[in-house]
Order: C-alpha cells, then structure tokens, then sequence
C-alpha cells in the first residue's frame, strides 16, 4: 500500500501533504498535470472529480483535482488563464468532468477534441458559470 | 454491414431522457456513444445565488431518489466553514434516513430491473415494499421524497418512537428475506436474463473509476462509509458486499446483498441512538469563514462529492460542484453494452441505476 509520504517523492518535491477541508492537499508547484496523473496511475489512486474556481478579477481560473487513495482524498490545485493539459488519454475517467468544465468556464484541455456534453451544438461554451459570460451566447 | 439504433432520448426503457446512440451488426451491439444535457438546470450555478438555507432546499432537489444524500454531503461539507459538528444524535438520524434512502433506492431499482426483464409481478411487488419504506421516511420526516431533514449543524426532526421504526423494519426486512432477495438470487428468471450480460471487467473498471454498486459488482471492495467514515458510520458493524464477476447479475446480487446491511445498520442505529440534542441551535446565527470544503457520502448509486466554497461572512456560497455518482457510472455503459444483444441493452443501462436528474444537475 503506497504511503501518503512516498507521494511528494514520487513527484519530486519537498513540499508534504496538509490535512485540510475534508482532503489532505499537496501542493504540487512545479510538476505538471500529466506528470501527476501518471504518478497517480502508477500508485493506483481512483480518479474522483475536478472542481473549477473563478479567481474573480480576471485573475483566471483555480482547478482542483482530487483522487482518492485507499479511501484518503488527495486534492492537488492549479492556477490557470485559459487552458491546461488534458490527462484523458492517461486517465480515461476525466473525460466527462473536462468536458463539463470546458462548457461551464470556457477553459480549454489541451491534447484531446471536443464533443457537447450538458450544451448542445452551437452554445458557446463559458456561458453557464463564469461571472462574465462571453459576449456571444446560444445560437 | 453496420446500422445505427437511437434509444432515446425518449424511451419507454428509459425512467429519464437521455440518448444512447448504438452501433450494431445484426442484433450485436458493436459501440455506443452516450448524449446526455436533456436534464440540465444549471443548479450549480443557481447555487451561488441562494444563501445557504435555500441552498439546501436547493440541492435536495437535485435528486428524486437520493435528495437526503445531497443535502448530507452538503451540510458535510458547509459545517467545518461554519465553525460547528452536528450532535451525535443527529448523526445517527443521519445515518438511520441514508439507509432508509439506500432501501427504497435499491428496492425501486429492483423493481424496475423485474420489469426490463419481463417479470411484471415481481415490480409490484418491490413497488409495495417500497411503499413501506416510504412509509417509514414519512413518519421519520413527514414527507415521502424531499424530507428537509438536515441543516447546518444537524437535523431539523428527532426521531420521538425509535421502537415503532424498528418495528416498522423488522416487518420489511422480513419481506425482503422472504420474497425479493430469493427471487433475485435464486430464481431462473431472473438470472437468465443476467448472467454474463453487460459485464464490466475489473480492469476497465477501475479505468473508468466506476463507483458504488457498479465497482463492487467488478469486484472493487470500495465504499466510502467503510474507507472514510462520516456521521457514525464507525460506530456501527456492516459488511461491504463484493462480487466478482461484473455482470448485471453480480450488480443484482450487490444490491440484494446491501438492501440485508442497511437493515442491519438501521437496526443498529436505532437501538445505539444516543440521548442529546439534535442540532447546533438557530443558524440563522451562522457565520462562513472563508475557505473550500469537501465531503463525501456513499449514496445508494455511489460515492457523491461536494466542494463547496465561502467567503467571510458571506451567507451565499461562491461555489457549490457536485459529482453525482452516475457522472462517473454512466460512460462504462459504453463497456458494457459492446458486444450484447440489442435487447439486453435496456437492462444494461438500467442495471447501473442512472440517474439523469443526477447527472445533468
């Protein structure tokens, strides 16, 4: 069984896991997106959901990736602007959240196409939770 | 040559709308794509508008079935933001209503999986014991769907007569050992229409990161009352029901299996209900620190997960994001439907329990 303090060495950081809100959170400065779902693959964490957080501002956008390992919840943020790497092709269980939040704020997963989930053809995504919406809305 | 078949978004397979386009040489089932939205309100969203009492009036309609379980994992998640724990009765209450939920989810489910295969008598049936489950959750609550039991810091009503609920239990635990748990486990019915339909390996399973019955049934030992315990879940003796082999049988035999723990972890609870008080006071009293919290719960269908966020003093949430467990169930469909014959489909889908409203919030 993988121990929560093997994790931060695994990534390569110093940083170690905090106990706070419900999930013990790592900060995971430094170590991209694709790098920590592959770890998370190779500890045979579960993938459980992305939340998406508008800074307000127009200081972007805050995502925070949760998994779960061995009935812990591992949370690990990150700060965006318009877009971040897409890990479906790593991890086949995200493909519905990606696709949500793309349609909710408008921020782009690179590396992976694009099918309406909750939208329909032609609304623009952005629409449904950011504080400004796009200025183009349903067609 | 390959063809197209639409079920949906209108079907009469389907409790809910959504569209499962599938790919099928002759009567085999070749691939499927899945297109859902046909639900979506925007609830999250509406959330932000709310304060934290409309809140929960809020997201116990996010679900028909489950709209306990929501407002459980939201209370969860608000309550260590708002400074307070609910009182050991009240999490006891808590635990007694999410069982009561699991029994009439899992008891409804039966019935209409009976009626996908052709077994009409056996969806009476389920539907009456389901009536006395429903029964029980009105005489807990006073309402038979959306029961306005938690709050902030605990729950809104006590439970005055734990002996005429256990009594109430005992007469349908009875029912259940004596007519649907044999019918479903033993009779030819019933299994030929589910051994080895719509199997989802254990190795796709864990890919998809299913959750609840449906990983338990590709034997994936996970529930969240067990793994990270709430309310008083570890105080309390159950058994987590496994099955190996992922089929819509072994889905079956889970959920046969669960509907016998929650009887007995509401037996339990009811006679461990420890004397006190139910709720934390007036919260209309109070106040959100600033910050984001998570909470789990394992839900009839699975794990749902809650983040929500405050700022100081602020009695609307800035942000509420809900994973239903059907998010998550729902695309396996596509594994589980390849490969079977077209007329097994409507009890494929159906044998994950899917909820729409869920899904699409």
């Amino acid at each position: 069984m993988t121990e929560l303090t093997s994790i931060p060495q695994k990534l390569g950081i110093r940083a170690q896991f905090e106990a706070r809100s419900g999930a013990q959170w790592l900060d995971v400065a430094g170590v991209g997106i694709r790098s920590l779902a592959e770890t998370m693959n190779a500890i045979g964490a579960r993938f459980v959901t992305i939340t998406a957080y508008e800074l307000g501002n127009g200081e972007g956008f805050r995502l925070e990736y949760h998994w779960d390992l061995n009935g812990t919840l591992l949370g690990f943020a990150y700060e965006v602007q318009k877009n971040i790497d897409s890990i479906f092709d790593l991890c086949p269980a995200v493909d519905w959240i990606e696709r949500e939040i793309y349609e909710g704020y408008a921020i782009e997963f690179v590396g992976r196409p694009y099918e309406p989930l909750l939208l329909r053809e032609g609304v623009t995504p952005g629409v449904n939770l950011r504080e400004q919406p796009p200025q183009e809305v349903a067609k | 040559m390959s063809y197209k078949i639409p079920m949906g978004p209108y079907h009469p397979g389907l409790e809910e709308p959504y569209k499962l386009d599938m790919i099928c040489e002759g009567e085999t089932v070749k691939d499927a794509q899945l297109h859902i939205g046909f639900n979506f309100r925007n609830i999250e969203h509406l959330a932000e508008t709310r304060n934290f009492i409309q809140v929960n009036a809020l997201m116990e309609r996010v679900c028909g079935i489950c709209s306990f379980i929501h407002t459980l994992t939201l209370c969860q998640a608000m309550e260590p933001l708002a400074g307070v724990e609910a009182p050991p009765r009240a999490k006891y209450i808590r635990v007694i209503m999410a069982e009561l939920e699991r029994l009439h989810s899992h008891v409804l489910w039966a019935g209409i999986a009976a009626k996908l295969m052709g077994f009409k008598t056996m969806f009476m049936t389920c539907f009456e014991l389901r009536e006395q489950v429903m029964d029980i959750l009105a005489a807990i609550s006073g309402n038979r769907v959306n029961y306005s039991m938690n709050r902030v810091g605990g729950v809104n009503r006590d439970i005055d007569d734990p002996a005429a609920i256990l009594k109430m239990v005992e007469a349908l635990e009875k029912a259940m050992v004596k007519t649907v748990i044999p019918i479903f486990t033993k009779s030819s019915t019933a299994l030929s229409r589910c051994t080895g339909v719509g199997v989802l390996t254990h190795e796709k399973a864990i890919r998809s990161a299913v959750v609840g019955p449906i990983a338990r049934a590709s034997g994936m030992p996970q529930d969240i009352r067990k793994a990270a315990p709430y309310a008083a879940y570890a105080e309390l003796d159950f058994d987590v029901p496994v099955q190996p082999a992922g089929d819509v049988k072994a889905r079956l035999l889970v959920r046969a299996l669960e509907i016998m723990e929650s009887c007995k972890l509401i037996r339990q609870a009811l006679e461990k209900l420890p004397p006190g008080e139910i709720d934390t006071g007036d919260d209309r009293k109070i106040r959100f620190m600033t910050g984001t919290s998570t909470s789990r719960v394992e839900a009839p269908r699975g794990e749902v997960i809650y983040s929500v966020s405050f700022k100081e003093n602020q009695k609307n949430p800035a942000r509420v994001h809900v994973r239903t467990p059907t998010f998550v169930n729902m695309p396996a469909v596509r594994w589980m439907v390849q490969g079977a014959r077209l007329a097994d489909t409507p009890l494929i889908q159906a044998s994950i329990d899917p909820c729409y409203s869920c899904t699409d919030r």
